[in-house]
């Protein structure tokens, strides 16, 4: 029993318990499950999405300084994020460990834990990421691994099994438009353990070459006692980090995984306070070229996002974001893909973007009302978003009740009719489900009584609907109930959105109270 | 063992010196109170609702002179000859140095909304501007800005309208609507409460001269002096149109200049604002100078444009709202014919 | 590896070295990370327990601003009240909710009913509760009002006879009889806008084989039941079953409404002159002067009547004799003028005389303090003949 009690074994137990912990938090991130869990922690405790958005924001937004409990103990011990914490880093450690070479030769193991240059490569895309938030976007979430998993799991892993165990994780399946590329980006980045182990930990993960920076300054680290050292390099065998602690120890790369420590036949490895400068590499390796590279790749993404107009005057009429979001600039320098709000969402109207608001917006959340609606008295994306991408707001400055009053709801979009697809005005035929599953009141759609003569020459009395765009908050239900399914005969479309100033449709002084009769000064 | 064959220098043990134990451990000790505090500069710990921020608009100040009992606040001049015209209206007015004390910085207000060439009488016209601009630094004026912000083109907007050449000629201070030359502004008008406004032309102006063209507009029936300061606003000023007659008479409560003068040399007198053919436009022969918009624009619109008064809500609106006298006759007034 | 490392532990693949020195501090640091881990969980658990439910619900006294209608936005039951335009091409979904514009008039907005309407509300037509204290009988429910929008609820298609009379308004209750556990008496009292009106409506459902009532001149009795007219108010009396007991209560209560309902005649000297054979439903017009252009011709009944195939118009005044021959006299210049009048002989004490002006035939007569005749009629011998038959008495 005596022997259990080391710091390796402890490492195992708080990879279960984290792995675990964020499986839980996943699963629970469903309106009936949520309760008052921090189903964004892991997000919250992510100091490169802290540290980004400190960039793009100049502030720190409510739960992102969790990542201070991070950076604290980075800053002393290292990344032990990296193999105690993260939960993508836990699954590359799990996959490795299941597909690797278990039982192959000691020899293979120890060459495939060995430093390469590849692994250089993280840094500078690090680098490219600060770079391209420096200049005004943030790009974090392509490869932060919290986020890609975030992502991975609730636009691919959990419906898919949901489509194998119906029901087990939503009500009915949900769908994600584009999933199968982040399934296969998610499949390959997992196998590719099998070729490198750690492959996305040690060549790509931005948080781990964050981490690896922050880890210069450590005064705790896996040291090597040179007398005791017979050079027989077991301590490579299980090396998560690749980080050479048979020579001297590259201290961005360790993973404090202490395995080396259990490995070494000599006892030759242990964890010390501030040993010699001299048996490590301190600083990460990256050649000044590449760094280089990095900035500029980063600022022309910017600059070359940027300057194709998407975000601008050319934006797409589907870009509908959800409500708490901030305008469109603010929103790009904000979101982090971890598509939270699309896990939680209850209607599955939240879909990952492609290129609708450009290449910034790749996977970033935006409304499809043939897939779902937003529900009136619902802000669960706002509750997740650790970002403040969609805003913490409350249910009553959602729907410009109580306190919110003279402010008025918050408009997603306005809903406009294709008069030649809907049924009372081009098929003679009676309708209307658009104008009943309005949620406000009064209606922002009404109908007018008509009678003609049909085709058959019978009289038919039909209620034609129509629109009154100071009333429509946006929220799509219409579109969705419409039953001309392919293509609704009431479809939302982004403009008059109250989140921008440059996409109102109405006049209204400046200020945003949509129900506000300007002429009466009453609502 | 001992060295690797591979490493620089013999490894020794421990013997970390004091000064680069301390040195380790500032460092480290700073990286963690500084990011501490900045994380705690940096917090935001409550949400906004996005889109219904109060914006803290500037406001604008006005540039109206104390009103004189003694001179006219209106002057009308009819001529044939364009500056000839403008310095008979001004000079019925108590010349321009009633106006423009020396060293002052004058903004001249032009309308440029479109690229027509001065023929089409859809923009002020060249000789127009080169006679105020001149009579400015007659006065003493120490600079002249002219500035606007166009419907189309800003650069198009200036060179084929004639004005680009008067301002390089005369060495005017031409403002393009910049990225940067807009802030927002606060006024508690009708329906213009905060709305983002060209305001770079004002940073050093000391006097604002608005000059307008006389012409028809599908819309609001006429743009002459009072719809001539749309052109300072930005924004998706598109929405206006939904309220027209209230924010045009809101522009009286936004803008005070020290003067206005209507351009009724050629007036626009059908297919405004845009006009396009030279059958829409009718020489007037007038130039219409005051310090009150509403009642030039009470002129300009009876006896330039010849139509009834009566149409012209935003007017009524104004003058009803305090914001001017639509009733010119009984102001003190001048005409002359030069 | 050295030669000796290898000797030592090379080759397989299983690990063969398992560290057991553990240093102090490490089992101490383990044994508090693992404590540490477990206080995360707990932490996690008890944030999960403790949240605002305010973010899941909508706070009921948020909804307090919504309490006031919004001005200018017709909800969804379209508001009569609201522009006519809006009411021509929108009438009423629901057609048994009546229309808003009553409603509003009686006062008092109520919160929308199951239709979901922003500003129309329930109607709610208020009235003196019928009180009938009689001994064997007590109220069976309370007093249901109704007006003219409405009545149909309670008479469907009876009602709209009674609305072309002008009606005001119906109170009706049920009465049951003490003795007899089930059997009842229904009172429906129905209100005119005047004794004509009333007079009426109770003309058109008469009974042509009801017997007289001792009690009521304008009144019958039926099966199970009783009517009559009394001032403005056409009143019934109907029994459930034909019980002695029940019918007795039923006539108890006819003479108790009889006694309680104001009289009021005024008018209906004419009316009841105007024979009900053959007159055609909502023909009965009441012309209080100047009828037919006529200065003399006051307080004057209009009805048209099927006669022998045609439509013949007719007319009654009743008045004292000397205001009727002067009418009648008036009448004949008046004919004399722009046209022929001739004399025909009396019929029962009636004067005759028959006129052609304007192409159309006049046959009128006079006895007594009652003049009238046909008028504006194609067929001169139909016309006196009717004329002659209703002097005779054989129109009734």
């Amino acid at each position: 029993m005596k022997n259990l009690l080391k710091l390796r074994n402890v490492r195992r137990v708080a990879q279960v318990f984290f792995f675990a912990l964020f499986l839980f938090f996943v699963f629970v991130t469903d309106l009936r499950y949520l309760k008052g869990y921090p189903v964004s922690l892991f997000l919250e405790l992510d100091p490169l999405v802290s540290f980004a958005t400190a960039i793009t924001t100049h502030t720190i937004y409510m739960g992102l300084m969790w990542s201070l409990l991070l950076i604290l103990p980075t800053l002393l011990f290292g990344r032990i994020f990296c193999n105690w914490i993260c939960p993508y880093g836990i699954l590359h450690h799990f996959t490795g460990w299941l597909l690797g070479k278990r039982r192959a030769e000691e020899r293979e193991r120890i060459e495939a834990n060995r430093y390469k240059k590849l692994y250089s490569l993280k840094y500078v895309i690090l680098i490219a990421m600060i770079a391209a938030a420096v200049g005004g976007t943030l790009q974090i979430g392509w490869l932060d691994p919290i986020c890609l998993f975030h992502r991975s799991m609730s636009t691919v892993i959990l419906p898919m099994i949901n489509l194998f165990f119906p029901s087990s994780i939503y009500v009915r399946q949900y769908f994600h438009v584009g999933a199968w590329a982040i399934g296969f980006i998610l499949l390959f980045l997992v196998g590719m353990n099998v070729v490198i182990p750690r492959f996305f930990c040690r060549v790509l993960c931005p948080l781990g070459a964050f981490l690896g920076t922050l880890s210069t300054a450590t005064l705790w680290r896996i040291d090597r006692d040179p007398d005791k050292c017979v050079d027989c390099d077991l301590c490579l065998k299980n090396c998560e980090g690749a980080s050479d602690p048979h020579t001297q120890l590259r201290k961005s790369e360790c993973f404090v995984c202490f395995n080396c420590i259990e490995d070494c036949p000599e006892d030759a490895l242990s964890f010390k306070f501030m040993p010699s400068l001299q048996r490590e590499v301190t600083a990460p390796a990256v050649p000044g070229r590449r760094a280089f590279l990095g900035t500029l790749i980063g600022l022309g993404f910017y600059a070359f996002a940027r300057t194709s107009g998407a975000s601008d005057r050319n934006y797409d009429k589907k870009v509908i974001r959800p409500p708490g979001s901030v305008e469109e600039k603010d929103f790009l320098d904000r979101c982090i893909k971890c598509d939270q709000c699309i896990r939680t969402c209850p209607t599955n109207v939240l879909q990952p973007a492609v290129l609708e608001s450009g290449l910034e917006g790749f996977w970033t959340p935006i409304l499809n009302m043939k897939l779902g609606f937003c529900e009136v008295n619902c802000t669960l994306c706002g509750e997740v978003c650790p970002t403040g991408a969609i805003q913490r707001i409350s249910i009553e400055e959602k729907t410009g009740t109580g306190p919110f009053d003279k402010e008025g709801p918050i408009k997603l979009g306005t809903a406009f009719f294709d008069t030649g697809r809907c049924l009372p005005w081009a098929m003679e035929t009676p309708c209307v489900v658009c104008e009943e599953v309005c949620p406000v009141s009064p209606k922002a759609i009404f109908s007018r009584e008509v009678t003609i003569i049909k085709r058959d020459g019978n009289p038919i009395t039909l209620r034609r609907p129509y629109m009154d765009p100071a009333l429509c908050i946006g929220c799509g239900i219409c579109e969705h109930e419409c039953p001309v399914t392919d293509e609704a005969a009431i479809r939302v479309t982004a403009v008059g959105e109250t989140r921008s100033r440059d996409r109102r449709l109405l006049m209204d002084g400046g200020v945003t109270s949509a129900v506000t009769d300007l002429e009466k000064r009453q609502r | 063992m001992n060295a690797r064959p591979d490493s620089p220098e013999p490894l020794r043990k421990d013997s970390v010196n004091r000064r680069k134990f301390l040195l380790r451990l500032g460092i480290t000790g700073a990286l963690i109170a500084g990011s501490g505090l900045a994380a705690r500069k940096l917090w935001q710990p409550s949400h906004f609702v996005p889109g219904f921020e109060k914006v803290r608009g500037a406001q604008l100040r006005s540039y109206a002179l104390e009103p004189d009992k003694l001179l006219p606040s209106l002057a009308i001049a009819h001529g044939t000859d364009h500056e000839k015209t403008v310095r008979a209206a001004m000079g019925a007015l108590g010349g321009m140095d009633r106006f423009i004390k020396h060293g002052d910085v004058v903004m001249i207000k032009p309308n440029v909304a479109f690229d027509r060439p001065p023929a089409l009488a859809a923009t002020t016209h060249p000789d127009a501007l080169r006679a105020v601009a001149k009579l400015c630094f007659e006065a003493g004026a120490r600079k002249v800005i002219v500035a606007d912000n166009p419907i189309n083109s800003p650069t198009g907007c200036f060179f084929k309208s004639g004005l680009t050449a008067v301002a390089s000629d005369m060495g005017l201070d031409l403002l393009y609507p910049e990225t940067n030359s807009f802030a927002p502004l606060s006024m508690d008008g009708e329906i213009l409460k905060e709305w983002t406004f060209f305001d770079a032309p004002f940073k050093h102006a000391t006097k604002v001269i608005g000059l307008a063209p006389c012409k028809d507009h599908n819309l609001c029936h006429a743009s002459m002096t009072t719809k001539n300061w749309y052109g300072l606003l930005g924004g998706r000023r598109n929405q206006f149109h939904q309220h027209i007659h209230s924010i045009v008479s809101d522009f009286a409560l936004m803008m005070k200049p020290t003067l206005v003068i209507l351009d009724g040399m050629n007036v626009l007198m059908s297919n405004g604002p845009t006009g396009g053919r030279l059958s829409d436009v009718k020489p007037m022969n007038t130039i219409v100078a005051g310090t009150d918009m509403i009642s030039v624009d009470a002129y300009g619109y009876e006896h330039l444009l010849e139509r009834d008064l009566a149409e012209l809500t935003y007017l009524h609106k104004a003058h009803d709202r305090g914001l001017g006298n639509i009733h010119w006759k009984e102001t003190l007034h001048k005409e002359v014919t030069v | 590896m050295t030669r000796d490392a290898e000797k030592k532990y090379g080759g397989g693949g299983r690990k063969q070295f398992v560290r057991t020195r553990v240093p102090v501090a490490e089992r101490v640091a383990s044994a508090v990370l693992l404590v540490l881990l477990a206080v995360i969980a707990l932490a996690i658990r008890y944030k999960g327990a403790h949240f605002d439910p305010n973010l899941y619900a909508v706070r009921t006294d948020s909804l307090k601003s919504t309490a006031a209608a919004v001005q200018g936005k017709a909800g969804t039951a379209p508001s009569v009240a609201a522009t006519g335009i809006e009411a021509a091409q929108s009438p009423a979904t629901a057609v048994e909710k009546p229309p808003a514009a009553e409603a509003a008039a009686e006062g008092g907005a109520e919160a929308g009913t199951e239709g979901g309407s922003a500003t129309v509300s329930p109607v709610v037509v208020k009235g003196e509760p019928l009180e009938i204290s009689l001994p064997g009988t007590k109220p069976m429910g309370d007093t249901e009002f109704y007006n003219s929008d409405n009545l149909f609820e309670k008479i469907d298609g009876r009602a709209p006879a009674y609305q072309s009379f002008n009606i005001q308004g119906l109170r009706c209750r049920s009465f049951g009889v003490n003795a007899l556990p089930g059997s009842y008496v229904d009172v429906y009292e129905y209100r005119f806008d005047n004794p004509i009106d009333a007079f009426g409506m109770f003309a058109l459902e008469r009974d042509p084989k009801g017997g007289p009532l001792d009690f009521a001149t304008d009144g019958y009795s039926g099966e199970m039941g009783y009517f009559f007219r009394q001032g403005a108010v056409y009143v019934q009396i109907i029994a459930s079953d034909e019980k002695p007991e029940t019918l007795a209560l039923a006539r108890a209560i006819a003479q108790n409404r009889m006694k309680a309902l104001p009289a009021d005649d005024k008018g209906l000297a004419g009316r009841r002159q105007l024979p009900s054979a053959g007159l055609v439903p909502d023909s009965v017009a009441y012309v209080p002067e100047n009828a037919q252009g006529l200065s003399a011709l006051k307080d004057v009944f209009e009805a048209k009547y099927k006669f022998n195939g045609a439509e013949l118009p007719f007319f009654l005044m009743v008045s004292t004799p000397d205001d009727a021959g002067k009418a009648w006299k008036s009448l004949q210049d008046f004919c004399n003028q722009f046209g022929k009048s001739e004399a025909l002989p009396d019929v029962n004490g009636g004067k005759i005389f028959r006129a052609q002006i304007f192409g159309k035939w006049k046959v009128i007569y006079v006895r007594g303090g009652e003049m009238g005749g046909a008028y504006d009629a194609d067929d001169a011998t139909q016309a006196g003949a009717f004329v002659e038959k209703y002097l005779r008495g054989e129109l009734k």
